[in-house]
């Protein structure tokens, strides 16, 4: 009956396919690259297969993703398909508002709804733990738990915008089906339950199974909502991507990625020999009643599989009552294999989460999401939480490590009594340029705006640093609050946008781009620059003469923070001399350290066996003749800031 | 019966209230109060000065939801007409790319489309690119000061833009539509035969009608998150001009920290996408097939 498809269809399939699958090939293809870059081809290796098995954080990621995957879609797909029935059978002026109600989540921009729920969730945990408390203080025979975000609240978070996705997929299956059958079926005497499930569900079940494989792709591939309804505890896949944006993103999740793809085509090509196997069985009696079974197998199969699911959870949640410290950083910002150290020494378990930039740190802070113990902002940004009263005061008996912090990076302007802060790491912005593309060494932030390398410069996407080129450039002050001399700098990088000086704006893309020598000129962090030299050689590295700036990334405890001791334990751990050589050279970010700064080119040089390049430990330690001429952001006037806000957003539009 | 099975909704009706709309007055209640948070409509006042930015998205949107269309219906319609196991097997090969994180997919891209990228490493073996500055220095009006173009400018463009929409929305469009154009009652195709329709006729008066509940369903699937997307324009679009899901973004996680004009902003975005879908289910509303609203 049906027409068997031409060789024209097939090609067209085949294109498509093509189209989807082309980046995936790329992406495994660099999980065996043995240098960092997806970029740079530097020959075959499986060390970043070796290094996914040595990392935990993104072990327990994936199994994080995965299990609340598996359980949002489970639950939304059983409720979206009654639901998508209940919707059915009601009267149009009955249904029209729950489905315009339904479809709110799909319409809400992702980090909309992300920050509406976790408010939401904040200010009943509130309600419930003073209630709890209230509680406990009046009687003695039963204790109410105090609550916080956590898995239970990703998961109702996936839950809420998978279900939309299924009533999509399943509405229109209803409508199709011929409106008799069910009435046709209890004719017959089926009960309406039976009627449901004899004759209603097994027409719309290529509906519910297109559901759930949304469902399942939107709740592996989300980010947003999860960052802000995890909590601080809890990391997916997704969210431990995302974060490393603020360095780089690591390929190791190239490589996880790679195999969580390969593990799935496998299953795949496994379900359908057997299927194929099932399906030439030799009667068709046989046939007949395997497929009788089936039905009752495969549900027997899913209740199992939820049971396992949930005994996780549980056991889950009781193992990590001992004591626990939940750091927030950047990502690709430490050697992990501290954390695991720590952990060995102190018994105390770590939960290491990452964001991308300073200001979603602060807006994690502010919506409640992020209820961290230590965090690890840089200087403007703690100038801020101080100003805004969020910051503890450290107790610096239980850091004695903090003696070997240089006085150099002490009583800075964000913090000049040095009551809340252990310095991390610093280090300098500059300008990167690839060699073999310019005619004459750069030293200016003019290059930055110059007509010259119109469709070469890579402008930075972030506007304290974009703007302070440009005043810098104009020779203004780095922290002015004059409003005309920010309003010409913002003209400068404008007029430079309008001229196309720009080839894109951009944070860690620039890696790819100049690593591939795509662009000519960007400006960066020193330590990305030495991390970038090692798969282009072409790539230098300048401080501006105008000056630049300088910035500190420092250890701090939050006001709320629930283990204040072990926090104390964290960062004195950190700020030893040994975890800052080590961080030193995983990350080619300057160490604040006075001890692990004059050891490192002995460190480097047992560890590789050969000499330090002296200019290139000048780029991550920049000579104090350099350090002269750059400056620290300070925290701006609220006026200010709303002022920078407004004129990037213009540049944007 | 029928009132029976309506009940079945009831426990999804309670979780909305809850988790649906509990949130989205959440939302309205930010749009319309100012840091200090007192009542005010001046939000709502700055959104003229973003109606580049609302038309630009919008625009985009339309035209990635236009080629998802014009490559999922007949790629749906091809995937039906073939062997049960190559639908199942197909169905799960289209969604399967996206299992693999968004963000490295799009890093994917950048470095297929890059100047220096893959795909013009290509051309440039291939002689694509120099068979290209042949031509084109043949017909410009002044060959001798023809300069030959070293790539094809491919990434920083809106263009690139619209393919990272299409390459992320595309199995949402084509989900629905094979759901419900693989289910067709076949014997319908052959009364419509049988009563002398050609093949062009049985698809334009059967098929097509029978299957738009799935493809306003897939309408909706793309048009909505592509409005409201973000990184996509940043990582492909080179970042110089701005989309919606960018621009809110940019109000919850930049610089100033604004959620209130943030709010304000997806509120607006939110009304005119179901205007939008409004308009969408008039013109499709046959015998009550409207699938949204």
């Amino acid at each position: 009956m049906k027409k068997p498809s031409n060789g024209l269809n097939r090609v067209f399939m085949a294109l498509v396919f093509l189209f989807l699958y082309a980046p995936i090939v790329v992406l495994i293809v660099f999980s065996f690259n043995a240098g960092t870059s997806n970029a740079v081809w530097k020959g075959f290796s499986f060390e970043w297969y070796e290094q996914l098995f040595h990392n935990r954080m993104i072990m327990e990621s994936v199994y994080t993703t995965l299990l609340v995957s598996l359980l949002a879609t489970v639950i939304a797909t059983v409720v979206g398909t009654f639901t998508a029935i209940g919707f059915y059978a009601m009267r149009r002026r009955t249904r029209a508002p729950l489905e315009a109600v339904n479809n709110i989540p799909m319409m809400n921009a992702d980090i909309v709804t992300g920050v509406s729920m976790c408010l939401l969730f904040v200010a009943f945990f509130g309600f419930w733990n003073d209630f709890a408390e209230w509680v406990n203080n009046a009687q003695d025979f039963m204790t109410l738990p105090s609550l916080s975000m956590g898995f239970g609240t990703l998961l109702i978070a996936h839950i809420s915008f998978n279900i939309p996705y299924v009533l999509l997929s399943v509405s229109p299956k209803l409508r199709q089906m011929d409106k008799n059958l069910i009435d046709a079926a209890q004719d017959l005497g089926c009960t309406w339950i039976q009627a449901f499930w004899k004759v209603a569900l097994p027409e719309i079940k290529p509906g519910i199974v297109s559901g759930a494989l949304i469902a399942f792709t939107m709740s592996i591939d989300d980010f947003v909502i999860s960052y802000f309804t995890a909590g601080s505890s809890t990391s997916t896949l997704a969210m431990a991507i995302y974060s490393m944006t603020k360095k780089r993103v690591s390929p190791v999740i190239n490589a996880v990625s790679t195999l969580l793809f390969i593990t799935v085509l496998v299953l795949l090509v496994v379900v359908n020999i057997r299927d194929a196997k099932q399906a030439q069985a030799p009667t068709k009696q046989a046939a007949d009643a395997g497929e009788q079974n089936s039905p009752l197998k495969k549900i027997a199969l899913g209740a199992l599989a939820c049971l396992v699911i949930v005994a996780l959870i549980f056991t889950g949640q009781h193992g990590n009552s001992n004591r626990v410290v939940n750091v927030c950083s950047w990502g690709e910002y430490i050697d992990e294999s501290l954390i695991e150290e720590f952990e060995s020494q102190t018994g105390i378990t770590v939960h290491y989460q990452t964001t991308d930039s300073n200001e979603t740190l602060y807006s994690l802070l502010k919506s409640g999401a992020g209820d961290y113990d230590v965090i690890v902002p840089s200087d403007y940004m703690i100038a801020r939480l101080i100003s805004e009263d969020m910051l503890a005061e450290l107790d610096y008996s239980a850091i004695p490590n903090f003696a070997h912090i240089d006085s150099a990076y002490q009583h800075l302007s964000y913090d000049p009594e040095n009551r809340y802060t252990v310095p991390y790491t610093w280090g300098t912005l500059g300008i990167i340029y690839n060699e073999s593309m310019v005619d004459e060494p750069i030293t200016s932030w003019s290059a930055m705006f110059d007509e010259k390398y119109a469709g070469q410069v890579l402008m930075i996407r972030n506007s304290r640093d974009a703007l302070g080129a440009a005043l810098l450039e104009l020779g203004y002050d780095l922290n002015t609050t004059d409003e005309a001399e920010i309003r010409a700098a913002w003209q400068l990088l404008s007029d430079a946008k309008q001229k196309g000086v720009y080839q894109a704006f951009v944070m860690d893309e620039v890696y790819g781009k100049m690593e591939g020598g795509n662009a000519a000129i960007a400006m960066y962090y020193a330590g990305d620059y030495l991390t970038m030299l090692e798969n282009n050689e072409d790539l230098r590295f300048v401080v501006p003469e105008e000056g630049s700036n300088w910035f500190v990334d420092a250890m701090c405890v939050l006001k709320t923070a629930q283990h204040k001791e072990e926090a104390m334990e964290w960062i004195n751990f950190i700020a030893s001399t040994q975890s800052n050589l080590a961080n030193m050279d995983y990350i080619y970010y300057a160490s604040p350290n006075t001890d692990a700064l004059a050891e490192y080119p002995d460190y480097y040089f047992d560890l590789y066996d050969e000499e330090l390049d002296r200019e290139l430990y000048e780029i991550m330690v920049t000579p104090p003749e350099v350090l002269e001429r750059c400056a620290l952001y300070e925290n701006l006037p609220a006026d200010t800031l709303r002022l920078y806000n407004q004129l990037w957003t213009q540049l944007g539009i | 019966m029928k009132n029976k099975l309506s009940r079945f909704s009831i426990p999804y009706v309670i979780w909305m209230a809850l988790f649906v709309v509990a949130p989205i007055i959440m939302v309205v209640i930010y749009a319309f109060s100012s840091a200090d948070g007192r009542f005010t409509v001046e939000n709502f006042l700055q959104m003229s000065s973003y109606a580049v930015v609302f038309a630009r998205s919008f625009k985009l949107a339309l035209i990635a939801t236009l080629i998802c269309l014009l490559i999922g219906y007949p790629i749906s319609y091809f995937i039906s007409k073939e062997g049960i196991r190559f639908q199942q097997v197909a169905m799960v090969l289209i969604m399967l790319p996206m299992w693999m994180n968004f963000l490295l997919r799009t890093y994917s891209w950048m470095s297929i489309l890059e100047n220096n990228g893959l795909l013009n490493q290509f051309f440039q073996q291939t002689g694509i690119i120099n068979l290209y500055n042949s031509i084109a220095a043949h017909f410009a009006a002044d060959p001798t000061a023809y300069e030959p173009i070293a790539f094809f400018q491919m990434i920083d463009t809106q263009g690139a833009v619209v393919l990272g929409m299409v390459y992320n929305y595309l199995p949402f469009m084509i989900l629905p539509i094979y759901s419900v154009i693989g289910k067709m009652d076949h014997s319908l195709l052959e009364a419509a035969r049988d009563l002398g329709a050609n093949s062009a006729n049985v698809f334009r008066r059967v098929i097509l009608p029978l299957s738009l509940p799935g493809v306003l369903s897939g309408i909706t699937m793309v048009f909505v998150p592509a409005v409201s997307t973000f990184a996509i324009s940043t990582m492909l679009g080179g970042g110089t001009k701005l989309l919606l899901g960018d621009l809110i973004e940019q109000q919850f996680l930049g610089g100033s920290y604004n959620p209130h004009l943030g709010a304000a902003i997806s509120l607006v975005m939110m009304i005119i996408v179901v205007v939008c879908m409004l308009i969408m289910n008039k013109f499709g509303e046959g015998e009550e097939q409207a699938v949204i609203l």
